[in-house]
């Protein structure tokens, strides 16, 4: 399929075929990137509304800017910084609505709030419920995280991006991602700790 | 065996690469009951977060943006031909005096006192300042918020 290939052109030439005015290249950048920027601007923006604004807006910075993209770093890194700086700008300009918004994630994730209800007796349905009842509080847990800490814990073990990336990203120092990690994670497994006792985890 | 426990970053480290802990460390977490439960929960933490399911947009953002594109496309010329106008109509505003009058640019500020030129470059200074002040308050105040909610 032409489509699927050109998804896996590298950074460089996708871009320069968006130079020549090829528009479909820069859709193949947007499908190649659009994961990392929804885990940046879901974990950041809180209402569904404007997160569609927000994610369009960063495409079309991207595109405007992409003829002054120097290469210092991968072009899925620069996108993740422009959706985190378009996020902070969000941020400032609607603050008082933040602190009231509550995430309507539940729409756009698959469910992970189950209950014991409908599982059987047997050990092996229990653990099974067990565990995914753990991921939908983890879930839960992570999104009441101060958000800078949220987008810096799922990028890392979730998207597995190394500390000088979330670095670049954030324009945080390394030092202070490392440390930014370390108090998340902290927090989970005491808030991980306190809903279950240590022998059940 | 160490009767002191490693501190809380060195079991997260332990947890995510022990490769980096000391032997000494290694040691104590893994004859400690206490230390290993603590590593423990990390895995399993750190295993519950690649679990979580990834978001995705409801909307088919990639047709979006590039459909904005082409409609921009279209538009284009028109603004190029209108911003090419404006800049070539500014600089000959500011170009064509400036040449005429090249000769007698240096002494219309003959006759400026000192201290009004003086006073001209400490505002600017003082404004410029002001300025990198507060986008400097600006950044700490947006770190500020994400850091507490």
């Amino acid at each position: 399929m032409h489509h699927n290939t050109e998804y896996h052109l590298t950074d460089k030439v996708l871009i320069d075929r968006v130079l020549r005015g090829d528009t479909r290249a820069f859709g193949a950048i947007i499908k190649n990137t659009e994961n990392l920027v929804a885990q940046i601007v879901f974990k950041l923006i809180p209402v569904s509304e404007d997160r569609k604004d927000i994610a369009q807006d960063v495409y079309l910075k991207a595109f405007h800017g992409l003829s002054g993209f120097k290469f210092q770093s991968k072009l899925s890194t620069w996108i993740a910084q422009i959706a985190y700086n378009a996020c902070l700008s969000w941020i400032e300009k609607k603050k008082p609505f933040l602190y009231g918004a509550t995430s309507d994630d539940e729409i756009y994730f698959e469910p992970t709030n189950t209950t014991r209800h409908g599982a059987s007796n047997d050990n092996e349905s229990e653990k099974r419920v067990f565990e995914k009842e753990l991921t939908g509080i983890l879930r839960r847990e992570i999104d009441l995280l101060p958000p800078v800490y949220q987008t810096l814990i799922i990028l890392y073990h979730h998207d597995s991006l190394s500390y000088e990336v979330l670095s670049q990203i954030t324009g945080l120092p390394t030092g202070t991602v490392k440390s930014y990690l370390f108090r998340a994670r902290k927090m989970l497994k005491e808030k991980l700790l306190s809903k279950y006792k240590k022998e059940a985890l | 065996m160490n009767h002191s426990h490693p501190s809380e970053s060195q079991i997260q480290e332990y947890a995510l690469d022990k490769s980096n802990c000391t032997t000494e460390d290694i040691v104590h977490i893994e004859s400690c009951a206490e230390c290993s439960a603590g590593v423990k929960t990390y895995l399993l933490l750190f295993t519950k977060i690649v679990e979580q399911p990834t978001p995705v947009f409801e909307f088919d953002l990639s047709t979006l943006v590039v459909s904005q594109l082409e409609h921009a496309n279209s538009r284009l010329s028109a603004d190029h031909f209108v911003a090419g106008f404006l800049v070539i109509f500014s600089s000959c505003s500011i170009g064509i005096p400036l040449f005429i009058f090249r000769n007698n640019i240096l002494y219309m500020f003959n006759d400026v006192p000192p201290f009004f030129i003086y006073s001209i470059l400490g505002s600017t200074s003082v404004i410029v300042i002001a300025k990198i002040l507060l986008m400097f308050k600006k950044y700490q105040n947006q770190i500020r918020l994400l850091n507490f909610k």
